[in-house]
């Protein structure tokens, strides 16, 4: 998809702001603190409906204002010209898809896809597992509704089991406890095969992309590392069964897909410990590519590219290849403090950034 | 304001689906703008108190003794419908697609919001059932997690192997229940039930 226009009122420190990309990319020049980022932020919101920098609703509405609101309007390849619109309240957000409001919010993943490629990315290398879950959980959710819903199944099982846990004597073999595992075990499942499954697409996109960014250094792996092993619901219930006791005393459930995790390799060995620097930071831009890859294999819609000052933490020979590799068709929205050395690629609109309003610099 | 009326406006406050506007609205509305009705207010709310309660038998709201569903003698005695709260009992009802009895159970199990099976109306359901040998119960819960699990606990510990157990929810909103299904999907949801295993 490519985006035609975006406006945004009370958004961070946006009071009001309408910006036109036109054309195959933008790049938004300016110092750091000036709401280069908002914008992106903006966008990736509205695909995704929750901040990539963290934070709630509270912290997206400009200071004094009551809400904070988005338009997006959106060639898209599946709805055509198509118009998006955001609110976002201190008590939550609402959206509507050619003014028709979106009943559940669930429905928007995927619908517009974005690739947000961030400077904390180098995390999901080397950073702990909730990273990497929650990277894995966007990506397969957007990809695939049914994996949403049992993601979202198996948490609230989860989340039931673990009050009855924390209740008053918990025990083994109990009728409560067995009506939500006999639902939480088949959404574990569902999960973990999905993840697996998500993982192999991922890896098989990952490994030629990787290749670019460091020409031989691999082969790259993601290797996934599920909590649990068990592939049948007979052996799930013999593992909560055999868990139970120590259930019991931590007052939660401890094993299952809340603790999967998934380890890049780079021939057969972790990469946060053998890779460069440099090296792990072009696995991370490879590792977004091929997020684009799948979302677009999945949604048949080319996702946007929100490239957030991470050029500024590439070498230069990788900022280089980054240019040169973007996929053809994406429209690419990225921030910097400074222009790529190569000029910008032709058919890039540059915009200068300051306190928060977006001028055209190059007509 | 007055202590008295925001005392008034704080018991209304705690009503479901009240906030303090609607509150303080209906506040004035009953004092200032229409206080002749509230006599006829106070009376029905006292009349009600005194008068109405569970069914001893379904759950449902009664009079005193069985409900009118429950003493109607010309119901199909052979069904058994499970339903959370009294509202789904009426909708299924308005729908006019069943003819047989109810059971209400006033909620459904969440360890979550502190539900146990002790929170609902199964105190008599064993004996119940002993009474009537329905041939077939219907689950009509919500189709989340919660009315998931009640369906799944009610079979194990209450129902006999041998009653044959069937589930509607299939076509109604998921995560929804009953009561917010129109006739129609409701009508559908019933006539399409399942075999719950
Ligand atoms: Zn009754």
């Amino acid at each position: 998809m490519k985006l035609q226009a975006i406006a945004l009122e009370n958004f961070r420190n946006i009071a009001l702001q309408e910006v036109r990309p036109k054309g195959c990319g933008v790049f938004f020049l300016g110092p750091n603190g000036q709401g280069k980022t908002n914008l992106l932020e903006a966008l990736a919101y509205a695909s995704i409906l929750r901040s990539f920098r963290g934070g709630g609703p509270d912290a997206l509405i400009r200071h004094g204002e009551k809400e904070a609101a988005l338009r997006l309007e959106l060639d898209h390849e599946v709805l055509g010209r198509t118009e998006v619109g955001i609110r976002i309240r201190p008590g939550g957000r609402s959206a509507t898809c050619d003014g028709e409001p979106v009943r559940r919010l669930g429905e928007m993943l995927g619908r517009f896809p974005t690739v947000v490629l961030a400077s904390g990315d180098i995390l999901l290398v080397r950073g702990g597992p909730a990273l990497r879950r929650r990277f894995l959980d966007l990506v397969l959710s957007s990809a695939d509704h049914g994996y949403l819903a049992a993601l979202q199944r198996y948490h609230r099982c989860l989340q039931e089991r673990n009050a009855w846990l924390k209740g008053d004597r918990p025990r083994p073999g109990d009728a409560v406890a067995a009506a939500f595992e006999a639902q939480l075990i088949p959404a574990a499942l569902a999960v973990t095969r999905k993840r697996k499954a998500g993982l192999v697409r991922l890896e098989a996109s990952l490994g030629p992309l990787h290749l670019r960014f460091s020409p031989g250094v691999g082969p790259v792996g993601l290797r996934f590392l599920p909590d649990v092993a068990a592939e049948t619901e007979e052996a799930y219930r013999e593992l909560l069964e055999k868990s139970f006791e120590r259930d019991r005393i931590l007052r939660a459930t401890r094993r299952g897909p809340h603790r999967d995790d998934f380890a890049f390799e780079i021939d057969g060995r972790p990469a946060d410990e053998i890779a460069s620097e440099g090296q792990q930071r072009g696995l991370v831009v490879a590792l977004r590519f091929a997020e684009l890859a799948c979302l677009r294999e999945a949604t048949g819609i080319i996702p946007l590219i929100l490239a957030d000052d991470v050029l500024g933490e590439l070498d230069p020979r990788r900022r280089a290849l980054f240019w040169e590799n973007l996929p053809g068709e994406a429209q690419v929205l990225a921030t910097g403090t400074a222009l790529p050395e190569g000029g910008l690629p032709a058919g890039h609109r540059l915009f200068e950034v300051r306190e928060g309003r977006f001028e055209p610099a190059n007509g | 304001m007055t202590p008295a009326f925001e005392a008034l406006v704080q018991q209304l406050k705690r009503l479901p689906g009240l906030g303090y506007r609607s509150a303080e609205r209906l506040a004035l509305h009953l004092l200032v703008e229409r206080p002749g009705r509230l006599p006829e207010l106070i009376d029905a709310l006292q009349v009600a108190a005194s008068t109405i309660i569970r069914c001893p038998e379904c759950g449902n709201l009664s009079e005193g003794g069985p409900c009118s569903l429950c003493a109607d003698e010309a119901r199909d005695a052979s069904r058994l419908c499970f339903v959370e709260h009294v509202p789904d009992l009426l909708a299924i009802e308005r729908s006019g697609a069943y003819r047989g009895f109810y059971h209400v159970l006033h909620g459904k199990l969440s360890p979550i919001n502190q539900v146990g099976p002790e929170h609902l109306n199964l105190a008599g359901l064993d004996a119940r059932l002993e009474r009537m040998q329905p041939a077939e119960i219907i689950l009509a819960l919500p189709n989340d997690i919660e009315g998931e699990a009640t369906c799944h606990y009610l079979k194990e510990t209450h129902f006999d192997a041998l009653i044959s157990v069937t589930r509607i929810g299939f076509g109604l909103p998921s995560g929804g229940g009953v009561l917010y299904a129109d006739a129609v999907t409701l009508k559908s949801a019933l006539e399409g039930r399942r075999a719950y295993h």
